[in-house]
């Protein structure tokens, strides 16, 4: 009996010592530098995507929507940021029915008999049938690639928006009649993002047969979305990783949820003779730093120098604000970029906090309706290499 | 005199209506029911009210459930009276008592927050207030007075009911409701209040651009070592703090601290001590991040930003509440046969594995019911919004409804009563410093510091063999 009593004793010592043992190895042993030895060293894949010799980006346009206010509002009204984009009722998805009770199917079907030919007959449509349709801008960017023979290839980052504005914006920049003439060999998607990618009919208007490059992730609208703009070519689902593409250029699709209902993004990485790593993205959800970090641990680049940045940093997009986006700004400096071009989602309040910082922002010319100089705005150039 | 609520909780006795495990699975499908047709009226953002913008529905979310603290373990459901809380049906019980305490809520939100704090205080509890700043968008204004008025409340979820389940409503446990039940009110606000000052209000004050350096510590001076500015930092321990509480309080049975005879000694160790197991897991649960999504990255987005990492260490001790609660409120406090040490450790085993189910099991389903997004870190979704939403009507079940519909309440006679308190006074004192019990506390520590490095040696292993995200 007695043993049995000092073996019950053990028993509730030790079950209690168990736990204050666990908790304070938790406590004391956990956040220590000592922890950092459990951590995997750092391998580096250097994978070879090789060199180019230029990466020229023409901002087609950066402005996906004009007043920040009229966007939050519809977004504050349909229920926040997590409602998905095609029940919005934004063009060209809209049925008359109000903020918030759009969807996909009753978008299309007032319009899809009208694409990609018609594009402005079924904005027109739209405009009548959509939330806010005069707020609807779009993100698109012409890249050049100088290989190192000096042949030039040229690609489409995103396709904008609104099809009248997208419309307007390339044939500014002879979009039109580059994506006419075939020289446009490619259309990547970034994300399916609105503003990324509801503008597809203006550059199918052009070129239907054009080999587009999606992120793995898309939701069904939007793999129907493709098919219903009248699409014939060939549609490349990247998958998740690194995705080399020609000499010096590749993509990398980030697996990731994006507001709206958006799942992965994809983004590209150059590889410039004599300079370094060029990234050039679309609205970057990934992060900067992330991506640079990935392309650190991925890729083999030029005097192993982060060269450029082209594009939107996903910031500030409806310029809020939180700390954590000062982490950004304040870490930014280690990566020790030579040359930043940043716009659209950045958010002009981050661009300003980045040259007041310090770092090498290039400015732009504020025309076409971009709303600043500090940062590149539509129609600016801006080459690296 | 009218005790009200006073000891009901634990004067009342759940009879099941059905034998076996009937009875818990009755009110769990109810519970349930209730939570996603709730959860579609005022959250889901497919859904009618969509308040998961996401803070508005956080910051609702997060009151709610002080709210029914304050009720029901400060002013001990003060002003209703013990007779109506023993004769009511659950299910008028149920819809008045939630009717009460969401009046409160909006009245504390709406009047005390946004319309006396916002105005006559601190504009960034008030959305209107912020509006008249150039750049700020309703939609922004709203979600940052709403982050405000929620990180108050993450600070009172802790220290409302630590004050009761540490300090035993001290020093004013022999008083009479109201004036109890204001009293901790009024301290526990108080205590609120500081901890919000020197917490989140310098997360607040660089919030914006230019940060306010005249008004709040700029950077916050917790940067270095947490490596963000942000307020996360703090969210991460408060909650795990949160969490700490209710294990201390359900299945934990306020083990070990009930072994202090000294009232004073005993609250102060509980209280500090809760702080103490809350910073284990504030910071176990970041390493257990390291090694499983790897190290983060200052100034990168999501998984490896450490500001999500610090905000996901406080998610994840959410998870661990659900099934604590669960195992109390539907399950008996399942075991209650051993040793006081032994069951606490049993129901401490149950709820890790629990919870690491639920873990895993809400970031592979819940995208498919909750109108939210796969993927583990979009920086809009917080898991803790349907963690809590479920923990509230759980809270509404049992102490508003008395489980119903699986149980009924009858009063404990006098007789019962006496031999509960007899029973678990029994068990504290069988917990007695000889030198077996010492001798089982230092290899039992030993084996705790093997079963942490087991743990480290264990989690990426164990994180590469499961597909969170497919």
């Amino acid at each position: 009996m007695s043993g049995q009593i000092k073996r019950r004793d053990f028993l509730k010592g030790a079950t209690t010592g168990v736990g204050l043992g666990m908790l304070g190895a938790m406590g004391v042993y956990s956040y220590s530098p000592l922890r950092k030895q459990h951590f995997p060293e750092t391998v580096r894949r250097m994978t070879d995507i090789g060199v180019c010799k230029s990466v020229k980006v023409t901002n087609v346009s950066e402005t996906s929507w004009f007043e920040n206010s009229v966007l939050m509002g519809d977004i504050k009204g349909a229920g926040g940021l997590l409602v998905n984009q095609y029940d919005y009722n934004w063009p060209p998805f809209g049925n008359g029915k109000g903020l918030g009770k759009g969807s996909y199917e009753d978008g299309m079907a007032k319009i899809k008999h009208l694409l990609p030919d018609k594009v402005d007959e079924a904005w027109d449509i739209c405009v009548k049938n959509c939330v806010h349709p005069e707020n609807a801008g779009g993100f698109a960017a012409l890249v050049e690639v100088e290989e190192m023979s000096g042949k030039k290839r040229k690609f489409l980052l995103d396709t904008g928006w609104s099809y009248a504005w997208t419309h307007e914006c390339f044939k500014r920049e002879g979009i039109d009649k580059m994506l006419l003439n075939r020289e446009i060999e490619a259309l990547f998607i970034s994300h399916e993002h609105f503003d990324h990618f509801w503008g597809l009919p203006v550059t199918l208007k052009y070129d239907p047969t054009i080999t587009l490059y999606i992120p793995e992730g898309f939701y069904s609208e939007g793999l129907q979305y493709i098919k219903d703009c009248g699409h014939t070519g060939k549609v490349v689902t990247v998958p998740i990783g690194l995705n080399p593409h020609i000499p010096g250029m590749a993509t990398y699709v980030f697996d990731i949820p994006i507001i709206c209902r958006v799942y992965g993004e994809q983004s590209m990485y150059f590889n410039v003779a004599d300079k370094g790593l060029v990234s050039v993205t679309g609205c970057c959800h990934q992060g900067i730093i992330q991506f640079a970090e990935t392309a650190y641990k991925e890729i083999k680049y030029e005097n192993d120098n982060f060269h450029g940045i082209y594009g939107g940093l996903h910031i500030s997009p409806f310029d809020d604000w939180d700390p954590k986006y000062d982490d950004l700004v304040i870490s930014l400096r280690n990566y020790d970029f030579d040359r930043i071009g940043c716009n659209h989602c950045t958010g002009v309040l981050c661009a300003k906090k980045f040259i007041t910082a310090g770092y090498p922002v290039i400015e732009g010319t504020s025309r076409f309706r971009s709303k600043d100089k500090a940062y590149l705005g539509n129609g600016d150039v801006i080459t690296f290499g | 005199m009218e005790k009200f609520g006073a000891g009901f909780l634990e004067e009342r006795k759940l009879v099941k209506r059905w034998s076996g495990p009937i009875p818990a699975f009755v009110s769990i499908a109810l519970l349930f029911a209730v939570f996603y047709a709730t959860w579609w009226i005022f959250q889901d953002p497919r859904g009618y009210m969509r308040m998961y913008t996401p803070y508005v529905g956080y910051m609702y979310c997060r009151w709610w459930l002080i709210m029914m603290i304050w009720m029901v373990y400060i002013f001990n459901y003060w002003p209703f009276k013990r007779s109506w809380l023993e004769s009511a049906h659950p299910l008028q019980k149920g819809i008045v008592l939630t009717a009460v305490s969401v009046g409160i809520l909006v009245l504390l939100i709406k009047g005390f927050f946004e319309g006396f704090l916002g105005n006559y205080g601190l504009a960034y509890f008030n959305p209107e207030q912020l509006e008249k700043l150039p750049g700020i968008t309703s939609f922004f204004a709203i979600e940052y007075a709403s982050l405000a008025i929620l990180m108050f409340a993450a600070i009172a979820s802790w220290l409302s009911p630590a004050w009761v389940v540490a300090f035993e409503e001290a020093p004013w446990q022999k008083m009479a409701q109201p004036a109890k039940g204001f009293s901790i009110l009024m301290l526990t606000f108080f205590l609120s209040t500081l901890v919000y000052f020197v917490t989140m209000h310098p997360h607040m004050g660089i919030l914006y651009h230019p940060w306010q350096y005249f008004t709040s510590i700029a950077p916050p001076y917790w940067e270095e070592f947490a490596d963000t500015v942000s307020g996360n930092f703090h969210v991460s321990w408060i909650m795990c703090c949160t969490v700490v509480v209710w294990l201390v309080e359900t299945i934990w049975e306020r083990y070990p601290f009930n072994l202090i005879k000294n009232d004073w000694g005993r609250r102060f160790t509980c209280f500090f001590g809760i702080i103490g197991i809350a910073l284990a897991m504030h910071f176990f649960f970041y390493f257990a991040q390291e090694l499983t999504f790897g190290e983060a990255i200052r100034g990168t987005r999501r998984g490896f930003a450490p500001d999500w990492r610090w905000l996901h260490v406080g998610e994840m001790a959410i998870f661990m509440l659900v099934p604590a609660l669960f195992l109390n409120f539907y399950f008996g406090n399942w075991p209650r046969k051993f040793s006081m040490p032994v069951n606490v450790t049993i129901r401490t085993l149950i709820t890790i594995v629990a919870s690491v189910l639920l873990y895993i099991a809400y970031y592979k389903t819940s995208h498919l019911f909750l109108g939210t997004q796969k993927g583990i870190s979009h920086p809009q979704q917080f898991p803790m919004i349907p963690m809590i939403w479920l923990v509230n009507l759980m809270l509404v079940q049992h102490w508003f409804m008395d489980n119903w519909p699986g149980w009924k309440m009858v009063p404990k006679t006098a007789a019962e009563l006496e031999a509960e308190h007899s029973a678990h006074q029994e068990q504290i004192e069988a917990v007695k410093p000889t030198p077996k019990f010492g001798l089982g506390l230092g290899a039992g520590a030993v084996m705790g510091v093997v079963f942490f490095f087991v743990t480290v040696w264990a989690l990426p292993y164990f994180y590469q063999s499961i597909d969170l995200i497919k």
